[in-house]
């Protein structure tokens, strides 16, 4: 299988604190990932050192193939929708098509141009005067005029209504539909991936907890229900992801690798967005308890 | 590159050039009537013949007088020149500070440095295209100024050389508008807001530019010194040829300071109150001597040079460390 974006041990420090620590992760070429942590989990991090805003600290970034970082030939072939989706607000979207065809040696102005127009926006006005929801959809267009192989979008819908967020992510599905680009995607907001994503990561903590296809997942993690657990083994169970417990219940989420043949558990699947959950979970609570000088 | 860089800096340009138009309209006029003044009186003349000492007493007298009107109509405008001293940095704050800070206030930098064109690129043309708009600014700006004030600087009162004259006209502008442009720009890749990248510009430039004028400037190169006896002489010249007087002293003939920042004459012949020698009250002696330290003022091409190139030299040191800052930001 190929990957189009590949990190071995990565990591970012900044200063004594490290924002993304011992990351490997590989993403299939062709996926709609999600990548999926809480804020401050180093999400920002990981996509600007593979849009090679950001060298590394330890490790490697490889997007097809290649350092990011100060190589404009793999730049080319990035799209990318920075958080807070920024564009130069007095440009009018007309312009900001006009400057990528000037910053860009590979440049699709007409796709750029049709996309905008299918979505009514006003061409001769500055985009700083336009909706959260349609300056969105600019920065995506302009993404997607580079024709990129990998498209990386840093929480493009956190600041969007609900409405806007469906209608974006439905013109980023249907254009990756056309065009085969591997997506990476950011998002704290777990109910939209579901739909969209076939790939998740999960990042908590500045470290890779879970990544795989959604499917997987969702066929390898199950919720048992049963008598009290006292943390021995059980058949079919690979880990416990997540476990809370009353005095005589125990319910867990696992990781399965076979089925559960124990009659003294229920099993029950889980939503995709439980299982994203409790890894998020997992990781939240180990630093704070040393930083504010209290026991675990 | 260069299409995007005159897109987002057209306006600012356009009122810049309003700026300088504006400048222009003040400039213009009052040199044009400082200049017909400055020949309707004659006052070429009369300094060539002061400076050669060659007039009769009579028309060294009229001269004088001439001079001292001219100085008295005309002397307000160097107030106004100072007022312009404050430009090469308001160039600098509004050129400079906002071209890196801007872009990553406003997160615009994660969309233009992920295009297809390196940050190197893209620092280059911005700082090319900026720098050289503002350094044709300078220079209409520094000769104009030194258009200007000539007539005045030539009038005998005051000298190109003294602090604050100096400083806006030549081509030492030029060098404080880069530097004010790199400090500005260097600012911007350290603090990530246009208003403390503003803020430290100004502050940064204000200590060096003070700095550099009260500590360095005078002592660029050894000062000489000069000394006249008290009696005899008929009053200080330094202005005629544009000097620039650092320190004044009267002193006895044995060396000891009678008295500093002052200078005393008495004309030949001259006596105090009761007969007694000219200056006895004041404590000085027969002999007594005024003691100038100056640099004299054909030095002054001399020393805008080597303060120009210091602050060019500064500039481009600022912008390569700005472009090496650039490369780290994201």
């Amino acid at each position: 299988m190929e990957y189009v974006l590949e990190t071995d041990q990565l990591g970012k420090r900044y200063g004594s604190r490290w924002a993304v620590r011992d990351c490997t992760l590989r993403l299939p070429a062709g996926r709609v990932a999600a990548l999926v942590g809480p804020n401050g989990a180093g999400k920002s991090t990981l996509l600007h050192m593979a849009v090679g805003l950001l060298r590394p600290d330890a490790g490697a970034m490889r997007v097809l193939g290649r350092n990011p970082y100060g190589d404009t030939d793999v730049l080319s072939e990035i799209g990318f929708v920075a958080q807070d989706t920024p564009l130069y607000r007095d440009f009018t979207a007309a312009e900001l098509v006009t400057m990528g065809g000037k910053l860009n040696r590979r440049w699709d102005a007409a796709l750029a141009r049709t996309r905008l127009a299918q979505l009514g926006l006003p061409p001769d006005r500055p985009v700083g005067k336009l909706s959260g929801g349609q300056r969105a959809q600019v920065a995506l267009a302009l993404a997607l005029a580079k024709r990129p192989s990998l498209l990386l979008l840093d929480e493009p819908v956190a600041s969007l209504d609900p409405l806007a967020r469906r209608e974006f992510l439905q013109a980023l599905m249907g254009s990756v539909a056309e065009t085969g680009a591997t997506v990476l995607l950011s998002s704290h907001i777990l109910a939209d991936l579901e739909r969209t994503c076939d790939y998740v990561v999960v990042l908590s903590a500045s470290q890779v907890r879970l990544a795989g296809p959604t499917d997987e997942l969702a066929t390898s993690h199950r919720q048992l229900i049963g008598p009290r657990h006292d943390g021995g083994p059980i058949g079919g169970v690979a880990a416990v992801v997540r476990a809370s417990h009353t005095d005589r219940q125990s319910t867990l989420l696992v990781r399965t690798d076979g089925p559960i043949t124990d009659p003294m558990w229920t099993v029950r699947d889980v939503s995709l967005e439980d299982t994203i959950l409790a890894y998020l979970a997992d990781g939240d609570t180990r630093a704070s308890h040393t930083e504010w000088g209290v026991p675990a | 590159m260069i299409w995007l860089t005159w897109r987002q800096h057209r306006k600012q340009a356009l009122y810049t050039l309003a700026g300088l138009l504006a400048l222009a309209a003040l400039i213009v006029p009052t040199g044009l009537a400082m200049r017909g003044t400055y020949a309707d009186k004659g006052l070429r003349a009369c300094l060539d013949g002061l400076r050669d000492g060659n007039l009769s007493p009579e028309a060294s007298n009229t001269c004088m007088r001439a001079l001292d009107a001219f100085n008295e109509q005309y002397g307000g405008l160097t107030f106004a020149g100072i007022l312009l001293l404050v430009l090469p940095l308001l160039v600098g704050l509004f050129w400079g500070a906002p071209l890196v800070a801007r872009e990553t206030e406003q997160g615009t930098h994660r969309l233009v440095w992920t295009q297809g064109i390196s940050r190197r690129h893209w620092a280059l043309v911005k700082i090319a295209a900026v720098g050289g708009f503002t350094l044709a600014v300078a220079v209409v700006y520094g000769l104009g100024t030194s258009w200007w004030m000539a007539p005045l600087m030539n009038a005998g009162h005051l000298s190109r050389f003294e602090s604050g004259l100096f400083d806006m006209q030549g081509i030492v502008p030029i060098g404080y508008t880069l530097f004010a442009v790199a400090l500005g720009v260097f600012a911007g890749t350290v603090w990530h807001k246009v208003l403390p990248a503003m803020g430290v510009a100004l502050a940064g430039f204000a200590v060096l530019r003070i700095a550099l004028t009260v500590l360095a400037r005078p002592r660029l190169m050894p000062p000489k010194v000069r000394t006249h006896l008290v009696q005899g002489n008929v009053g200080e010249r330094g202005n005629l040829v544009g000097d620039w007087v650092l320190a004044k002293q009267v002193r006895n003939p044995d060396g000891s300071v009678v008295a500093t920042n002052a200078e005393v004459s008495c004309p030949p012949g001259a006596a105090g109150p009761g007969g007694s020698p000219c200056g006895r009250d004041l404590g000085l002696q027969a002999g007594a001597y005024n003691w100038q330290q100056y640099q004299p003022g054909d030095r002054f091409w001399l020393f805008q040079t080597i303060e120009t190139g210091i602050f060019i030299a500064l500039a481009l040191l600022l912008l390569y460390l700005a472009i090496r800052r650039i490369r780290r930001i994201a």
